[in-house]
């Protein structure tokens, strides 16, 4: 359980940070500023490293390839691009002094690193920094070197950001630049997007209490904000969870007891002609696509004939034809399953016995198979369950009604990422919490078996 | 994979003819496979046309609209177009748009053909992806235990206890839109299953007597899994092979429908979500051939899996 648990996580972090693309981005789009992405970034802790580091990339400078562009030193007077044999860089000339284009303020009272890869060839030059509103100057010199060398430069942020001026100073030779980095430091080496996650995920929290201690608090799961509409998920997720549960319980209990007896039937019938109807029906309604049963039904039931509202979720009688497809889609493959369960029992010995001592075939279905086959049964509830929460899906956002289907389709519309990794972790917790449940009910039902 | 079937039929020629003869002797089977050529043959014939039409470097009739002809009902003869409609010398020319067309006036079969070949490419590729994974991973735990089978229960325990549409379409979200995110969420998510009854079945085969007599020989593990087990366990490859293609038919329908999976080319999908508005305007051909053409490749392929199943192994049935 445990285990499983962690494996979840970790693919769900695998799956939304590490293979997927910068959510700030997606839903943003191209023409924003890179103060309102890093901001984005900052809320979803996105602009941490992955899973440990001292250094996390950050947008206050834009880390451009000198090869194809010197970027924002465009705007900057005198700066011009490398050209000859080694083309692809940033030229500053000597004697002059080049402020560092910032694409906004870095942040206060912070550590940042720069990685130059530089060639001096003559004379030395420095690169110096002012608060302007303490007038404190510090700055750094670069050592003339003929080859490319690699050098950080570290530097502080006092309290007001906005004050801080940054320059190159010149003087004695032209300054190459092959590439200019900024990184920013992050609060300690395991401050990542991976303790983010677990910590957003953790229901306890470390506080620092006035006396000066630290407490271990109750501060509940937190799922993330949505940036389609700015909204907690763990919010929009329960105002989802009573619409869902009132539209995927009923088709599991209708689609359990109508499949069971249907299987009963065949199984009293077995190999007569209402069986073999019921078998063929079962794959019929099988290979007709789920789309399909929405769409057909949504058309026929609901628009021609009128029998049902469309769409909407204002009072039970929504609910209907939604629960009607849901139901009617399952059915074939339960009916088949359940069929198979039931002739497995009809085979055992006990069954012999028993119509040898001259009971009734009802008698033997319903008092001796039926309570055998409980147990398949009960397993195949835990799939089933599983296949509710996502098979609403569509059923949901086809008929309007608020639930956590409609939810998730529209976040995969919008790209919502946090709406989507908790959607699928709540699913699988559901999934996991059935199992488990199961496995309970076994011992129950089951003498044979025994927990632990 | 053709070169260890082969050495199967050649060292027990009686399994897998016993199977062929128990399948042959089951005719709606017989039909369903002969359905299943049909598709086959049809999504063939779609990828020629599309490699044709690549090949060539122009727009492809199947995707040229043709405003003169939109939404022309189904019909086997129509009468073609600047000719007298005052009744006389009317020419008809047979099959032009035998399933109509579509809002753009194209033609509703040629669509439904490429259809039929993206299909069979997401039923082929995923088929590509999830059959070593689930087969090499069901040996490995099944073979060697302990660590190793802890690991990778543990590994599939978490897959499955995923939702399995939410972590197809999450994948198709995260990998991007188009066939390739089809491909791996499909591929990546469907293999638990498989992986499941193989473990199961070597787990069974590895206390048989024909195992212990190709460790006593001194056979390495590789030779053991793949060359002595795995051929005995192939059948279950083969029926969930069937099993599985209807149903990565059907979710690839699905992640198209949504918008997620094919991009700018006719799936069934896409067909599906095209004409579901101009059904509510009386345009009911495009939906309802889109229908049949699902739905007789989907019973054709689960038919032949029950067959398949009875023939090969009537144990497997419990697996469900």
């Amino acid at each position: 359980m445990i285990p499983t648990l962690l494996g979840v996580i970790m693919i769900t972090f695998i799956l939304f940070n590490v293979v997927g693309g910068s959510p700030a981005a997606m839903t943003l789009g191209k023409h924003v500023t890179p103060l309102a992405l890093e901001e984005f970034d900052e809320v979803r802790g996105r602009n941490k490293p992955l899973f440990v580091g001292n250094w996390t990339s950050t947008r206050a400078y834009g880390n451009f390839d000198f090869a194809t562009t010197i970027g924002s030193w465009k705007s900057v007077d005198g700066a011009d691009s490398l050209s000859g044999e080694d083309s692809g860089g940033l030229i500053l000339r000597k004697d002059a002094l080049y402020p560092v284009p910032f694409a906004f303020p870095p942040r206060a009272n912070a550590a940042y690193r720069w990685k130059i890869r530089y060639r001096l060839k003559e004379g030395p030059a420095e690169l110096m920094w002012r608060d302007a509103s303490t007038a404190e100057s510090r700055s750094i010199a670069l050592e003339p070197s003929s080859d490319w060398r690699t050098e950080y430069i570290r530097f502080e942020t006092g309290e007001h950001p906005g004050n801080l001026e940054m320059k190159f100073e010149l003087s004695g030779s032209d300054l190459e630049i092959s590439r200019l980095e900024l990184t920013r430091k992050t609060a300690h080496f395991f401050d990542s997007q991976l303790m983010f996650y677990l910590a957003q995920l953790c229901p306890l929290g470390i506080r620092d209490t006035e006396a000066g201690g630290r407490v271990l608090y109750w501060k509940g799961v937190d799922l993330g904000t949505s940036s389609n509409t700015n909204q907690r998920v763990s919010r929009m997720l329960k105002d989802g969870i009573l619409p869902s549960l009132s539209l995927t319980i009923p088709i599991f209990a209708i689609g359990l007891v109508l499949s069971v007896s249907l299987s009963l039937v065949c199984a009293f019938f077995r190999n007569r002609l209402i069986d073999r109807l019921l078998v063929v029906g079962s794959v019929v309604l099988m290979s007709v696509n789920y789309i399909i049963w929405i769409v057909a039904m949504q058309y026929w039931l609901g628009f021609k004939l009128s029998w049902f509202p469309v769409w909407g979720y204002e009072s039970p009688y929504y609910l209907a034809l939604p629960i009607l497809i849901g139901v009617v889609s399952g059915l074939g493959g339960s009916v088949r399953f359940y069929r198979t369960v039931m002739l497995d029992e009809m085979y055992k010995d006990y069954v012999r016995t028993a119509f040898a001592k001259g009971v009734s075939r009802p008698v033997v279905l319903f008092k001796h198979v039926l309570k055998n086959a409980m147990i398949p049964i009960l397993t195949s509830c835990v799939i089933a369950i599983a296949f509710l929460y996502t098979g609403s899906l569509l059923l949901e956002s086809f008929f309007g009604i608020p639930g956590l289907g409609y939810i998730g389709i529209n976040a995969i519309n919008s790209s919502d990422i946090d709406v989507i990794r908790a959607v699928v972790l709540i699913g699988a917790l559901i999934y996991m919490a059935a199992n488990l449940l199961t496995d309970i009910f076994y011992a129950l039902v089951d003498p044979r078996v025994r927990l632990g | 994979m053709s070169t260890q079937m082969d050495n199967v039929s050649a060292e027990s020629r009686s399994l897998w003819g016993d199977a062929w003869r128990r399948l042959r002797k089951n005719r709606l089977a017989l039909w369903c496979l002969v359905v299943v050529v049909i598709y086959t043959v049809t999504a063939f014939y779609g990828e020629v046309q599309y490699r044709y039409y690549q090949f060539k470097d122009e727009q492809p009739s199947y995707q040229r609209p043709d405003l003169d002809s939109q939404y022309l009902a189904p019909s086997l003869t129509r009468v073609l177009k600047g000719e007298d409609r005052a009744g006389r010398s009317v020419v008809k020319e047979l099959l032009r748009h035998p399933c109509g067309t579509d809002g753009l006036g194209r033609d509703v079969l040629a669509r439904l053909v490429q259809g039929t070949r993206i299909a069979f490419l997401v039923g082929i590729v995923t088929s590509i992806i999830a059959i070593p994974i689930g087969v090499i991973l069901g040996c490995l735990a099944g073979y060697f235990g302990g660590k190793v089978d802890d690991f990778i229960v543990w590994l599939y325990t978490t897959m499955a206890s995923i939702p399995g549409l939410l972590f197809i379409l999450a994948i198709a979200m995260v990998v991007g839109q188009g066939l390739l995110g089809v491909y791996l969420g499909i591929g990546l998510t469907t293999w638990v299953g498989l992986c499941r009854l193989i473990r199961g079945e070597v787990i069974k085969h590895k206390s048989s007597t024909y195992v212990t007599a190709a460790r006593a020989l001194g056979l390495g593990h590789a030779r053991i899994i793949f060359r002595h087990i795995l051929p005995n366990v192939f059948h279950i490859v083969i029926v969930t092979f069937t099993i599985r293609f209807p149903q990565a038919i059907s979710t690839e329908v699905f992640l198209s429908f949504l918008g997620i999976g094919v991009q700018g080319e006719p799936s069934w999908g896409i067909m599906i979500s095209n004409s579901r508005l101009r059904l509510w305007q009386g345009v009911w051909w495009e939906m309802t051939f889109v229908t049949i053409a699902i739905f007789l490749v989907v019973l054709a392929f689960n038919l032949l899996g029950d067959a398949l199943r009875d023939a090969l192994d009537p144990r497997l049935r419990e697996a469900g």
